[in-house]
């Protein structure tokens, strides 16, 4: 589904990626001012956001397919590059999808210490529409990016139900044991789940209720250090790459909670060295 | 580009005013209806060439192909299967030389100079053009999955251009031992022939079952739903039982690193997965003489307008097959040569001055299950504000067909290729 040149690589690569990708002049260079077009004006939800801010369109790299054969799941990858001032930080991400039924998508929130602004995940695209990410800064100051993305059905792509309903909750984390001091560490996350958007019908024509989950909340020795809120146009099986940067050895607790209040947890230790 | 688009159209009403067996036999030979170069002889390009010195034997086509003779992509599982010996699948250029006068240029198209309309081979000899066809097919994106570049590619075949690929995959599947393990690497899309990948672990488990029955199949998944799914599913476990394994995406099916020596391969979440023989379908670019030309974009396809196939991003060069967008269309032989009639006709239109019509195109995939075992997806295909959309029509083998009905499918997917390789090449297997 995607066409986009994404190196879907681990650790290395994608840590080299990411550290090109916010280092100061580098960045400034890669993400030249874009125009913006007005049409976010349009979308109530990221009015609410931005308020009386003037969003600037700069620092917002989005990566998405040009065209996706399949709108259920769609790979995209958001990373804030624009060099900050002193003391200054990206508090959340959000991304919306105006031309689904519900434009909000998800909103990533980042803690002062632990923030790596860069998200990967997968999300569902009803049809052709542009896809807009909109990050805020502690300074009150507004990032805004956007991009158009086709949607086609592949002719030869027919659609089946994949999520197992006999592993349901079932967790799988990717994360380093140890990492390099002032190193950001990527934590690579799935779960077992058919993020049911309460719109869908089943096969006898009963609508199947909605099923959510809702957030994804990383702590580090206790304290919160990343939050990731899904709303029902996150693909399901709910994928998600994030960064945190941990000080000291100690432990990383991930908790997902569905909107029945049911939750799953994953645990590991982290030495950092 | 538009004085030049004029030009071409004033001469072209000329030339249809003055009769044409009144013209010299020179200027004929040496297209005074214009020039074409085409680069691929492969199910897109050849049919191009083709058609075009059909509609208009006045046209000057010259076919750049690296090689003598042209294996296909289709049937090739057959013989991977062990179902068909390889010259099976090879074609020749010489109905297109011999029957319409195609000039056959046997070498590496190089480079393309869009503004001065020039092609260079890797010979460095140069090539004029008025229009330029390109049906390169495609690439391999070396890299993109850790550690499988070209030489590992030597040791872990992707097998998804047919040639020595191909053959070294079958050697590797022969000398295997009854009881080891297949493991194919399936990529996200697209990529050429969605349902590929499936029909080739198949016709690998019908020859496992029958040479080497203890053996397993594993597909490592990079997509969480796949081409006629269902019907390949059941047809798996109807005629191979619990063989072939499926790992999804969302599975941790996506391989994120291959060591071709051990073969082994490594998905997204750490597990690493030991195989006798491993076959890699990596993800691809359009061939690389697309990018050379400047027709591909960031996706490293090239978006054409579909009623031309002409290129979005430099006039004059038409991309057909693989290498362009043509979603929902998908990358097949099928559409390739449905897309090569296309821009043909496109072709000769502008020659004469004339507008292209507008298109529409079915698309019929087969696949076979077992040498008696056929399914295919049917699609019909038009032009809607400048984009191709599925219409109406086509449709599926039915889920719960009987033993005659998958035993006619597959007579039918083998006079399917009878037809497409007389109508590319000429030639009958
Ligand atoms: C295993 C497998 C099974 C398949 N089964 C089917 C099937 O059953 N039905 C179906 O419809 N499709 C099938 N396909 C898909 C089909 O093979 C492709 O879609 C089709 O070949 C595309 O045609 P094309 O013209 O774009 O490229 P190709 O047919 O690959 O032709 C490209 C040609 O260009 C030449 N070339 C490239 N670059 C240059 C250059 N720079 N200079 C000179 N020559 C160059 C190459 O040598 C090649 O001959 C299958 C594919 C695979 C891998």
């Amino acid at each position: 589904m995607t066409e986009t040149n994404t190196n879907h690589t681990f650790n290395g690569i994608s840590r080299r990626a990411f550290l090109a990708m916010t280092g100061g002049a580098l960045a400034l260079a890669s993400f030249p001012a874009l125009a913006l077009s007005d049409a976010w004006r349009r979308v109530d939800e990221i009015n609410a956001v931005v308020g009386d801010a003037d969003p600037i369109a700069q620092g917002v790299n989005i990566e998405l397919p040009l065209v996706t054969e399949n709108g259920a799941n769609v790979p995209l990858k958001v990373g804030i590059g624009r060099p900050m001032a002193e003391g200054e930080h990206v508090t959340a991400i959000h991304i919306y999808a105006p031309r689904n039924p519900f434009p909000e998508i998800a909103t990533f929130r980042f803690v002062d210490g632990f923030d790596v602004p860069e998200i990967e995940t997968r999300i569902r695209l009803n049809e052709s529409q542009t896809v807009f990410v909109v990050a805020e800064l502690n300074s009150g100051a507004v990032l805004m990016g956007e991009r158009d993305v086709r949607v086609t059905v592949s002719g030869c792509l027919t659609q089946a139900d994949t999520y197992a309903a006999d592993s349901l909750f079932e967790t799988r984390v990717r994360v380093a044991e140890s990492v390099a001091n002032g190193t950001p560490l990527e934590v690579l996350t799935l779960i077992n789940h058919p993020q049911e958007t309460g719109l869908r019908e089943d096969a006898q024509g009963n609508p199947v209720p909605k099923r959510l989950i809702e957030r994804l909340e990383a702590r580090y020795n206790g304290e919160v250090a990343f939050v990731a809120e899904f709303n029902r146009s996150i693909s399901s099986n709910p994928y998600l790459r994030f960064f945190i940067t941990p000080e000291e050895s100690g432990a990383l607790d991930l908790v997902w909670t569905e909107d029945t209040g049911a939750s799953a947890q994953f645990n590991a230790d982290i030495t950092v060295g | 580009m538009i004085t030049r688009r004029k030009i071409l159209k004033s001469l072209g009403a000329t030339a249809l005013a003055v009769p044409a067996l009144s013209m010299p036999l020179v200027a004929r030979a040496q297209g005074a209806a214009g020039r074409v170069v085409v680069v691929g002889g492969g199910f897109g390009g050849a049919t191009a060439a083709k058609y075009i010195k059909r509609r208009n034997p006045d046209i000057a086509v010259t076919l750049v192909e690296a090689n003598s003779r042209f294996y296909t992509c289709p049937f090739s599982n057959l013989y991977l299967g062990g179902l068909r010996d390889f010259e099976s699948i090879g074609h020749s250029y010489d109905e297109l030389t011999g029957d319409y006068g195609v000039e056959l240029v046997t070498g590496w198209a190089q480079d393309v100079d869009g503004d001065a309309h020039t092609l260079t081979l890797a010979s460095g000899d140069v090539l004029e053009y008025d229009k330029l066809v390109l049906s390169p097919g495609i690439d391999i994106r070396w890299g993109a999955i850790e550690g499988y570049d070209e030489a590992a590619a030597e040791l872990v075949p992707h097998a998804w251009k047919a040639g020595p690929q191909t053959r070294l995959l079958r050697e590797q599947l022969e000398a295997m031992e009854d009881g080891g393990t297949f493991i194919l690497s399936a990529p996200d899309n697209p990529f050429r022939c969605p349902p590929g990948p499936y029909e080739r672990v198949s016709l690998i488990a019908n020859y496992f079952k029958t040479n080497k029955p203890n053996s397993k199949i594993i597909i490592l998944d990079a997509k969480d739903n796949f081409s006629k799914q269902g019907l390949f599913q059941a047809g798996w476990e109807a005629l191979y039982g619990d063989m072939i394994e499926w790992v999804s995406l969302s599975n941790d099916g996506r391989v994120v690193r291959v060591d071709a020596e051990a073969r082994e391969v490594e998905t997204e979440f750490g597990v690493i997965h030991k195989a006798d023989v491993l076959n890699v379908v990596p993800p691809q670019k359009a061939g690389a003489i697309a990018d050379a030309a400047g027709v591909t974009n960031e996706g490293g396809w090239a978006p054409v307008d579909p009623v031309t196939f002409e290129s979005r991003l430099v006039p004059d060069i038409h991309v057909i097959g693989d290498a362009s967008v043509a979603a929902p269309m998908p990358k097949s032989g099928f559409s390739a040569n449905a897309q090569g009639k296309v821009a043909a006709a496109a072709i000769v239109a502008a020659f004469a001055g004339e507008e292209p019509s507008e298109p529409s195109w079915a698309n019929t995939c087969y696949s076979l299950i077992g040498p008696e075992y056929g399914i295919s997806v049917a699609n019909v295909y038009k032009v809607v504000d400048g984009e191709v959309v599925v219409a109406d029509g086509g449709g599926v083998s039915p889920a719960d067909a009987d033993a005659e009905f998958r035993r006619r499918e597959a007579v039918y997917a083998e006079g399917w290729y009878d037809a497409i390789a007389n109508d590319t090449w000429g030639t009958v297997a």
